[in-house]
């Protein structure tokens, strides 16, 4: 792993974003959400291994929008607060089957490798 | 796609609602968190503390949500270029420096260049110019002579690699139409030669088969000019009977506006021919003179060796048909007439080219050095943006950047220079220019000049990178002077050094021109220009104008007045022809050509060219008498190297039924006169033979006046004299004899006022570069320097110690520039007139010069060092 830390920082990043739009789509899935419960629903759903950094949440969901993968609009919560919404638009539910399947290709190739003779 | 399309809307208006809706969103993002806490039992303060260490650094969150909607590499080079805009206009001393050393040095480089574009680079204004050929003939020692009429019929019969061979011969001749009288250059051409170099005429028709035969009527076709002048445009002179010399001529044609003739400076064919007419090629005269210039046009998908190859053939069958005497040493060369045109220019206009291209080099190492000792200074700047999280490419893009934009100011700066350039070198019109008038600005003088400023400034761009390539951050923050790191310094000085260099270069080659332009100002042209007052008539006759010669040698102030066909150093059309002594073998009589002057008696006397051996011509050599010829003594040792010429036979060509009806006839030479420079000052290039005017009429005949100093009212004073002999005789060309003998020195004028313009740029740059590069040592080592004085070094010490600094790389720099000069300067040769490329006084002085002024862009610095005041120095600190 010491290979990661020699990578320009540019491309640590790049590493990073594309897995976190796919988190982020995938925390979309189902529900709609504002930016506080998507955060929240990655540190439960990965058992708190994930800890999202606002610093990238937030251009991650700008990015997203600006694919138009993702729309945003401003509602109220269930605990009358006003927030931004965000959900997955068709092309994003598109991409998100798309990259799911292509994540789990990886993951699987990558256990196979990795995974102890015998 | 879409994402850029989003990121424009962006980049630009919608931006402040977006952060707006940011700082919202964040708020709410904030609240949730706090009431997170405050459901786990937490007190507000509490609440919002512990959330707002969950949510993080806001400030990264917008910094990072900001960049997410712009396009980073082009904002970044927006702020590059606002930076390095503030950079410039801080340092507006420098960066005027900068834009000035880059407008003259690119300013150079584009205006040489496009005298090279359009001289060297550019076809030649004629249709399938790249097929278009020049040949010449040689018989004897003479490589580049014209061809005969029967020589031009017989190639033309044997000829399959060219699909056209034309001629054309140069004369003198009245200008066509009514009107006051005008002496003009009339070309005679064979009737395929004009479409060979013009597409259409824009009126009429250009000579046909029909304009060759026997009695053919007499044509002409008119250039532009003649007819704009002369007839007033109008288009109904087509068919028209017009006044020419003694006759009458049809026109049939008028040439475009744009056409013009281009030929090599030998050719004796001018490129202000006025008017064409035709003459005929045929094989009638076997040993009939040569004087056709002749170009081929190579028939599609021939090859210039295979047309060597025909011509090599035909040549030799030629040689078998018995034409001149003998002529087994007939050869032709075929050359690209494109490329010899250029011929005599090419070698000097490349060399411009290197020197002007060595003057931007100097001024781009004065321009590194300089803004290599800014960036050091920035130094601590550069270190803590680098600390902040700079990368290092980002701070090269910056330098690249500032340099970059340096570079588009200066050569826009340049490009207004260059104009300046061409305009002032077409002013100066040195002759080997003199064909090309128009030099374009065309697209790919543009792309020079700004291929050349973006090459330059990323040159002297990628010097302070290399300066700040290795930013040590602590070490940079932590001291607290400007760094004066070892290796920094080399680079600087090792840029001096090379400046020095190539200034050598330029000096040691001007040193050269202008001894050469010396040496041609000493030259002896062969006569005495200083009062002799020149003009042109044409001539009404043998008695009027031995009557006219008579009544201008009375004017008072005139010592004596005569007359010749062609002056010296003048560019009207020549002839020449082959000489040769009674009982010359058959080769011998085709081995010696000799310039042929027709002239009145007294003219060696008006010139003061000097009567060697034997008499002047008298009234009694006329045609009832014996033949007489007076050679130079060039033609004299050529042809009696052990005897006297004196009372010899000489065979040559003389007219006397006509203009131009030449024969071969014989005469006694009664007299050796030394050689006059016709051609050109500085080389012989043939000898004369002088024949008494009666033997060889001329339609037009050039008055010498020899006067007693300076007469005004003496043109007024001749009109008047040959306007009481003849109302209709026309005068051009009114001009004292010094004009000549200045213009033929204009070339080498030229040549040396450029070069030592050139090294005087180089010098001030360089020398500016020393003094710099040392003053900016001086002020880094104040405190070293300060603190050796305050513990006793005595003043004398610390001079004698920045002057070894300099000296140091002054050294290396002149011997690279001396060695430099050894391998270049032979390159010159060809250039250069009574001077060696090795001349060891030229080195000598040069060397001097340098050190010298290298000394003395030392000194001051070092002087500033040795004035330092210890404590001063010690406090600064």
């Amino acid at each position: 792993m010491s290979t990661v830390d020699y990578l320009p920082e540019d491309e640590k990043l790049a590493l990073l974003q594309g897995t976190l739009e796919l988190l982020i789509l995938r925390s979309l899935k189902l529900e709609s959400n504002h930016a506080y419960g998507i955060s929240q629903f990655l540190d439960r759903q990965s058992g708190s291994e994930f800890m999202v950094d606002n610093g990238s949440l937030y251009p991650a969901l700008q990015r997203l929008l600006q694919r138009k993968w993702i729309a945003g609009q401003w509602k109220i919560s269930p605990n009358g607060r006003r927030a931004r919404y965000y959900s997955l638009t068709p092309v994003g539910r598109k991409e998100l089957l798309r990259a799911t399947s292509k994540w789990q290709r990886f993951t699987v190739a990558m256990a196979k490798i990795l995974a102890p003779e015998g | 796609m879409r994402q850029w399309w989003s990121k424009i809307r962006c980049a630009f208006g919608r931006r402040q609602d977006l952060a707006r809706e940011l700082e919202q969103e964040m708020d709410a993002h904030l609240e949730f968190l706090i009431e997170r806490n405050l459901g786990q039992g937490l007190s507000l303060d509490e609440a919002r503390t512990a959330a707002q260490r969950e949510f993080g650094n806001r400030t990264v969150v917008r910094e990072r949500v900001y960049q997410s909607w712009q396009f980073p590499r082009f904002e970044s080079f927006l702020q590059d270029i606002r930076y390095a805009l503030r950079g410039i206009a801080k340092a507006p001393t420098l960066s005027l420096v900068v834009i000035l050393t880059l407008a003259i040095g690119i300013g150079a480089n584009t205006a040489i260049f496009s005298f090279v574009n359009a001289v060297l680079l550019r076809p030649l204004p004629y249709p399938s110019a790249d097929r278009l050929t020049i040949l010449w003939s040689a018989l004897g020692y003479s490589g580049r002579a014209p061809f005969s009429s029967f020589e031009v019929f017989h190639l033309r019969q044997r000829s399959k690699q060219f699909d056209q061979i034309a001629g054309i011969w140069v004369t003198n001749g009245a200008l066509p139409g009514d009107g006051p009288a005008e002496q003009v250059k009339v070309a005679h051409v064979t009737s395929n030669f004009l479409p060979l170099l013009c597409p259409r005429p824009a009126l009429g028709r250009f000579f046909g088969p029909e304009d060759d035969l026997e009695n053919a009527p007499s044509t002409l076709v008119l250039t532009h000019g003649v007819w704009a002048r002369r007839f007033g445009s109008d288009t109904s002179i087509i068919g028209q009977s017009i006044r020419y010399g003694r006759h009458r001529s049809t026109v049939i044609g008028v040439l475009p506006a744009d056409f013009r003739l281009i030929f090599p400076d030998d050719a004796s064919v001018p490129p202000n021919v006025e008017a064409f007419e035709s003459i005929p090629v045929g094989p009638w005269q076997p040993d009939g003179p040569s004087f056709l210039h002749v170009i081929g046009r190579l028939r599609n998908g021939a090859t210039l060796a295979a047309a060597q190859a025909e011509m090599n053939s035909a040549a030799t069958q030629i040689n078998k048909l018995g034409g001149r005497a003998s002529m087994d040493n007939f050869t032709v060369s075929v050359f690209p007439f494109q490329a010899d045109t250029v011929r005599e220019v090419r070698p000097s206009l490349l060399s411009l080219f290197a020197g002007v291209g060595l003057v931007l080099l100097i001024g781009c190492a004065n321009i590194a050095n300089i803004l290599m000792a800014r960036a050091r200074r920035r130094l601590r700047e550069t270190s803590i943006r680098a600390a902040l999280g700079a990368s290092r490419s980002r701070l090269a893009r910056q330098f690249l950047t500032e340099s970059l934009l340096l570079g588009l100011i200066g050569s826009v700066a340049a490009l207004a220079t260059g104009l300046a350039a061409i305009h002032a070198i077409i002013a100066t019109r040195p002759p080997s220019f003199a064909n090309f008038n128009h030099v374009p600005l065309d697209t790919r003088v543009l792309s020079f000049n700004f291929a050349v400023a973006l090459g330059v400034s990323t040159l002297f761009g990628l010097a302070p990178v290399f300066s700040v390539r290795s930013v040590d951050l602590t070490r940079d923050l932590r001291e607290r002077t400007h760094p004066s790191g070892g290796s920094r310094r080399h680079w600087t000085n090792a840029l001096v050094s090379a400046e020095i260099a190539l200034a050598f270069v330029l000096l040691i080659s001007t040193g050269l021109l202008m001894q050469s332009f010396i040496n041609i100002l000493h030259t002896d042209p062969g006569f005495q220009p200083g009062n002799v007052f020149t003009f042109r008539v044409s001539v009404p006759g043998y008695a009027p104008l031995r009557l006219i010669q008579q009544k201008l040698a009375a004017l008072p102030g005139v010592q004596s007045a005569s007359a010749i066909s062609h002056l010296p150093l003048d560019d009207a059309g020549n002839w020449y022809d082959y000489y040769y002594r009674e009982g010359a073998s058959p080769t011998e009589q085709t081995s010696v050509m000799a310039d042929h002057r027709s002239t009145l008696p007294g003219y060696f006397a008006a010139i003061e060219a000097p009567l060697l051996e034997g008499r002047d011509f008298t009234d009694a050599d006329d045609l009832q008498h014996q033949h007489v010829a007076i050679i130079d003594d060039v033609l004299a040792h050529q042809l009696w190297p052990d005897q006297s010429a004196i009372g010899q036979k000489i065979n040559l060509s003389d007219s006397p039924s006509g203009f131009y009806q030449f024969q071969r006839d014989w005469a006694i030479v009664v007299g050796v006169v030394h050689h006059v420079q016709y051609h050109s000052l500085t080389t012989i290039v043939r000898p004369q033979i002088y024949v008494p005017y009666p033997l060889a009429p001329r339609p037009s005949m050039s008055f010498v006046l020899h006067t007693s100093g300076v007469k005004p009212g003496l043109a007024t004073a001749a009109r008047v004299t040959i306007d009481s002999v003849s109302k209709d005789i026309p005068i051009t060309h009114i001009e004292p004899m010094q004009l000549l003998v200045d213009r033929a020195r204009s070339e080498s004028r030229f040549a040396s006022l450029l070069a030592t313009l050139l090294s005087l740029i180089a010098l001030v740059l360089a020398t500016s570069g020393i003094y710099g590069v040392l003053s900016y040592s001086v002020a880094q080592r104040t405190t070293e320097i300060g603190i050796r004085m305050a513990i006793g070094a005595p003043r004398a010490l610390v001079l004698r110690m920045i002057l070894a600094d300099g000296f140091a790389w002054i050294l290396p720099g002149l011997l690279a520039g001396i060695l430099l000069s050894v391998a270049v300067m032979p390159l010159l040769a060809h250039l250069l007139y009574g001077v060696r490329p090795g001349n060891l006084t030229n080195y000598a002085v040069m060397i001097v010069a340098v050190l010298v002024l290298s000394a003395l862009a030392a000194f001051l610095p070092a002087r500033r060092a040795m004035r330092i005041d210890p404590l001063t120095a010690l406090r600064y600190e």
